[in-house]
């Protein structure tokens, strides 16, 4: 595992592996969208309580999940580049947070929207919708202070010790509606062996999850093999994919 | 009327304008994504090939 991670870490490698999975998330993540929204919003039933408007739920709560888990990704590989020094980790960190940025952005979009024929209001101060706001004011921190060096090693630093501070918004936004009194509902996955929701309504809510997973992989990847070009460029083996030259 | 009532005629009846509303700004964002993508790959490329061009003449 070591060894595989030590690989990874020379940006040809790294480059080279980014462009063959490129596809293998990229299929994967069309064909579950597919089925996910036809399953969501043509075969699922409609909510006895909320009748249709239950259907804003295949995105918002994939995009809520995603906007969280990309954060964590975020500062654990902000991390590994503080720590051991890795350039790739530093890569993943800085295109990971303007795809989180948007999951992030998603989620409050969609909650509010979805909030307006439920609770009667766009926007609570409600204890999940704040800290989820946060959420969002932390990714844009992380993109502008990383975008305010000139120097990518002191930007990747600055940004990645915010990023991990920032790690503690995560636990907030998840316990918040256990730990106040919130509009927003609690969670429905307490006991999984036991969920809230039918299975016709869950399994597309899944699959839609699955498929975001998919998406933040292939918009990540194709990102990653950017950045690699941009730092390396003064490497032979960047100037031999570009120009199409022999090595 | 409003416009959630003016829309009702649209799948998902007084619920349309929400549904349509959320997955219309969602697919938005998400194109935008790729769009962005896409622009960064091309420029990327583009830039790289003017700084060898420069450098072997």
């Amino acid at each position: 595992m070591w060894k595989w991670i030590q690989k990874l870490a020379s940006p040809k490698v790294f480059y080279e592996t980014t462009n063959k999975l490129i596809p293998w998330f990229f299929w994967p993540f069309i064909v579950l969208i597919i089925i996910g929204l036809y399953w969501g919003l043509v075969l699922a039933p409609a909510d006895y309580q909320q009748g249709e408007s239950f259907r804003i739920i295949y995105i918002h709560v994939p995009s809520a999940w995603m906007s969280m888990l990309v954060y964590f990704i975020m500062a654990v590989a902000g991390g590994i580049g503080l720590i051991w020094q890795i350039k790739m980790a530093e890569v993943v960190a800085k295109v990971s947070a303007p795809i989180g940025a948007t999951f992030t952005l998603i989620a409050l979009v969609t909650g509010a929207v979805w909030g307006k024929p439920m609770w009667g209001t766009w926007w609570v101060w409600d204890a999940r919708l704040t800290s989820e706001l946060i959420l969002l004011f932390l990714y844009l921190a992380y993109i502008s202070l990383n975008n305010a060096f000139d120097n990518p090693k002191t930007a990747a630093k600055a940004s990645s010790i915010l990023a991990i501070v920032g790690l503690v918004n995560l636990p907030i936004i998840h316990y918040s509606v256990k730990w106040w009194n919130t509009l927003h509902q609690g969670s429905m996955f307490n006991d999984m062996s036991n969920p809230s929701m039918h299975p016709d309504m869950l399994w597309p809510l899944f699959i839609m999850v699955f498929a975001f997973q998919f998406l933040y992989g292939v918009l990540a990847l194709v990102n990653a093999r950017d950045e690699v070009l941009v730092r390396e460029q003064n490497s032979r083996w960047v100037r031999a994919v570009v120009t199409g030259e022999k090595l | 009327m409003t416009l959630a009532e003016t829309l009702s005629f649209l799948p998902y009846g007084k619920y349309a304008l929400y549904i349509w509303l959320s997955y219309g700004i969602t697919f938005i964002l998400i194109l935008g994504l790729f769009m962005r993508a896409s622009i960064n790959y091309k420029k990327i490329r583009s830039q790289l090939k003017k700084k060898y061009a420069r450098e072997n003449d």
